[in-house]
């Protein structure tokens, strides 16, 4: 599993944001509560941050060097096992 | 009436009782009986050890009763069991006057003013100190209660001078404003007046004693929220008097909050003292960034300056005090600015001052000529995220990854999880905890608002109290843990007798103080305190007691903004370039390398712009409308008060200029763009004024990658602030705050001379001054 998070090396910021309580974060929040140590093992230096905001919409934002060109991929409404393919279809 | 606002007043009536027994003075004599449960309580608790078993505290968790009807000016209104009948009126929305009552202090009962009539009873009684009975019929308007009212007030004037025109306090005086009401238009009294010697409480507060009323208001607080037992009242009847008795400046680091408490002008700022009327003031309502607390604070100007600094009303921050150092440190806002950009020339050059244009240039060339892993930013203690947040983008287009959050040891890992890094409980729920450790910090200096909210509950609600850290007088009871990680070793393996008491509380608390942040082995003691947090259960449903402490307004917003290192910095090679961003550190300043070239953007000329290549002049906190994030988490905005001097500039305006003359510009250009942009690094940003909970908490996984790297070393903790008037650049700039490093310093030497003598009173011994 480690191993298939490793993301690409010109990843230079992974962003998390979701809400607390609303059932559209659920699988991003499955998915950050599970993953995060296996991301950060597969990454151990990128900063993989994690944000929560009420009814802020549940995105993943994935920001690459060189130009810091940022990313946006919303994830509402998706189980943690399409989060993790968005991540992967965002950031491998 | 709220029920929060009750139960606050049950505590104070409860400290009603103690205090009567304490200083023997006149109390509210109906209500010395009711909380005798409370009062055992009190006295116990200061004699007891810290670690009493918190089920004390739990198991008289009161009910609540039905409400009373009573019925003020024929009016029926419900309150609840037990409350005064000043509340009462209160409720009904009835002015009563008042001087000695104040809803967060004790109940003293002895100005008398506050007199109304209630049935059955033949004579007016004092509204504060008089329980409702239910069904009482309570009458504020009647002939007999203006006439008595008219007779406490000719007293009070009897012996008060009249020099309204040259008292400070005038235009905002409690006994003018009623005197306008109850006042008599010509004095009967033809002796002489009395007088009182003036009083020397150090450099903040300003003594006319004759002026003084006796409402005891200034004892009070310090007594039981300051908890420095400086004031006290001598003599009596006519000749009794406020003072210290020996002649010493007030100990306490929230002392200036007796002069908003004082009535009249007996005590009155002195830095202020003559220096504006109260009705030529502008004021506007701001948010103090002079620490991590965040305060709601009105700043008073007059023209382009700043007049004074007073506390607003913020229950759920800040209650209605402010520290010193937000209230007096204004006077450095005015003193070493950067009013004009500089540039030196080349390397031992002086700094010169330069056209806008010539330093932006300075500063663009320096960033577009080095390469991008030399590239590092600083975000300082005191940035605003706006500025912060326009650095962080300046610098991912130049691909800079070397970014550091002032005071936070270096890692990607820093600013990961929300959680991990502010304050979970907030500062009013703090008060629900039933166990507390705190670690690294001297809460005194670090956060005096929030150490008089766990004076409350250590010794009001005999919340146990233990520390890991510097051995401070807290002004409460805590037992010493020691002041190594070897402490935390111990809580953790269960050696530690506190163990037991977390482990036994249900809502037990750790208060991670900021130094820990900034030690080496930083992240080898925050997992071991996290790994203790889950242990002792502080994490569980809607409590988060796990709770980190900043010392500075500006870190949190950094971290939420993720202004850590990205994966290619490498926080060991030199920095070419160095863009400080209201940097001043003594630590971040060594860690430069002589041949950076350093762009210091800020606002006074301090540490940091004497080591620049290029200065750009920002704005300070009373300039700019600019978001803080308190320790909590809390977003909020200040408000331009005053405008910046000479050309300075607020300060993401200048790295938005920066962008564009080093030719890739940001993609915002107004303000409101910006905060779009920031709620979109970070959702918190959106709701101004609130607190977004951080729900996600990793167990034990936060700092996977960097807690292998930095195992706990055995280096004691000590606070993060070492001088509490002179930790930022304002305060440094600031006269007052530097006579009050003097005054201190002065009050140390002499109490250590006569040392032995207070050492064998049992005397705690003075507070680690500014040293
Ligand atoms: S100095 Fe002011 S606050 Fe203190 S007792 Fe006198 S009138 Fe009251
Ligand atoms: S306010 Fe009631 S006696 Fe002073």
């Amino acid at each position: 599993m480690a191993s298939k998070l490793a993301l690409n090396a010109a990843v230079s910021e992974l962003r998390f944001v979701l809400c607390q309580s609303s059932p559209s974060s659920a699988g991003t929040r499955e998915f950050v509560s599970k993953s995060y140590e296996a991301i950060k093992k597969a990454n151990p230096r990128l900063p993989v941050l994690i944000r929560e905001a009420a009814g802020a919409e549940p995105s993943l934002f994935v920001r690459t060097a060189p130009q810091g060109v940022e990313k946006r991929l919303s994830l509402a409404n998706l189980n943690a096992a399409d989060v993790k393919k968005a991540l992967e279809s965002l950031a491998k | 009436m709220s029920v929060a606002s009750m139960s606050m007043w049950c505590r104070a009536s409860c400290r009603a009782s103690s205090l009567s027994l304490l200083v023997g003075g006149s109390t509210g004599p109906l209500l010395g009986g009711i909380h005798n449960n409370a009062l055992v309580r009190t006295l116990s608790s200061s004699s007891a050890s810290a670690a009493a078993t918190p089920a004390a505290a739990a198991a008289v968790a009161p009910e609540e009763p039905p409400p009373v009807e009573v019925f003020v000016n024929g009016e029926s209104v419900q309150v609840p069991k037990g409350v005064s009948v000043m509340q009462a009126c209160d409720a009904a929305g009835v002015d009563v006057p008042r001087f000695c009552y104040h809803q967060r202090l004790s109940i003293a009962g002895n100005c008398r003013m506050c007199l109304v009539e209630v049935t059955k009873s033949p004579k007016p009684v004092a509204s504060c100190a008089m329980p409702i009975m239910p069904g009482m019929q309570i009458h504020t308007e009647t002939p007999l209660v203006k006439k008595a009212r008219e007779g406490v007030m000719e007293f009070l004037l009897a012996n008060h001078p009249l020099d309204c025109p040259i008292c400070d306090q005038g235009g905002e005086c409690d006994l003018q404003d009623m005197s306008m009401a109850y006042g008599s238009d010509r004095g009967r009294f033809v002796e002489e007046k009395r007088a009182v010697e003036d009083k020397n409480l150090g450099p903040l507060v300003k003594t006319v004693m004759t002026r003084c009323i006796h409402c005891t208001r200034c004892v009070r607080f310090a007594t039981e929220v300051a908890g420095v037992h400086d004031l006290g009242v001598t003599g009596r009847g006519g000749s009794a008097e406020i003072g210290t008795y020996l002649e010493k400046a007030l100990t306490s680091e929230m002392s200036g909050n007796v002069i908003d408490l004082c009535p009249v002008g007996a005590l009155t700022s002195k830095p202020y003292a003559f220096t504006a009327r109260s009705w030529e003031l502008r004021p506007t309502e701001s948010v103090d960034a002079t620490d991590g607390i965040g305060a709601s604070i009105r700043v008073d100007a007059r023209g382009h300056e700043v007049m004074r600094i007073v506390p607003r009303l913020n229950e759920s921050v800040n209650e209605e005090w402010i520290g010193d150092r937000g209230r007096f440190s204004y006077d450095g806002l005015r003193r070493q600015r950067l009013d004009a950009p500089y540039v030196r020339g080349e390397k031992g050059a002086p700094l010169r001052k330069a056209t806008w244009k010539d330093a932006l240039e300075a500063a663009a060339h320096g960033l577009r000529s080095t390469p991008s892993t030399k590239l590092m930013a600083v975000a300082g203690k005191l940035a605003d995220a706006e500025s912060i947040c326009a650095l962080k983008d300046l610098m991912a287009m130049y691909d800079g990854q070397n970014l550091q959050v002032e005071g936070v040891t270096p890692s990607s890992d820093a600013a990961d999880v929300r959680s991990s890094y502010v304050f979970n409980s907030t500062l009013e729920r703090i008060e629900e905890a039933d166990a507390i450790l705190l670690v690294g910090t001297d809460l005194r200096k670090e956060a005096p608002l929030l150490n008089s909210r766990l004076r409350r509950s250590a010794v009001y609600d005999c919340v146990p109290v233990a520390s890991v850290g510097p051995d401070v007088d807290l002004t409460y009871p805590k037992k010493d843990l020691g002041d190594s990680a070897k402490a935390i070793d111990d809580l953790l393996s269960g050696a530690s007798a506190f163990r037991a008491v977390l482990d036994g509380a249900s809502k037990p608390a750790i208060i991670v103080g900021a130094h820990v942040l900034s030690r080496p082995d930083a992240y080898g003691v925050l997992s071991k305190c996290v790994q203790l947090a889950n242990d002792v259960g502080c994490v569980s449903g809607d409590w988060n007691g796990y709770n980190v402490l900043h010392e500075c307004a500006g870190r949190v917003a950094a971290l939420d903004l993720g202004f850590v290192p990205g994966p290619k910095a490498d926080v060991a090679t030199a920095p070419g370039f160095v863009y400080l961003m209201n940097a001043d550190d003594e630590a971040t300043l060594a860690s430069i390398p002589e041949d950076a070239f350093v762009v210091y953007q800020g606002h006074h000329g301090d540490a940091g712009a004497a080591r620049a290549n290029v200065v750009l002049p920002g704005a300070a906190y009373t300039e700019k409308g600019a978001t803080y994030v308190n320790t909590e988490g809390r977003v909020q905005r200040t408000k331009r008060a005053v405008p910046p001097p000479g050309s300075a500039r607020e300060d993401w305006e200048v790295v938005r200029a920066l962008s564009e003359v080093a030719g890739l510009a940001l993609p915002y250009d107004d303000v409101d763009g910006l905060r779009v942009r920031m709620a979109e690094v970070s959702p918190t940003f959106a709701s101004v004024d609130s607190v977004q909970q951080s729900t996600i908490w990793l167990n034990g996984s936060t700092y996977a990658a960097s807690k292998g790297s930095s195992k706990a070393s055995t280096a004691p903790f000590t606070s993060s602030i070492s001088n509490y008037f002179q930790a930022d650049v304002i305060g440094r700039s600031s006269k007052t705050m530097a006579r009050c490093v003097e005054t201190r310093g002065e009050m140390y030497a002499k109490t250590h001379d006569v040392g032995s003598t207070l050492g064998e009173l049992g005397e705690p011994s003075a507070h680690p001054l500014g040293d």
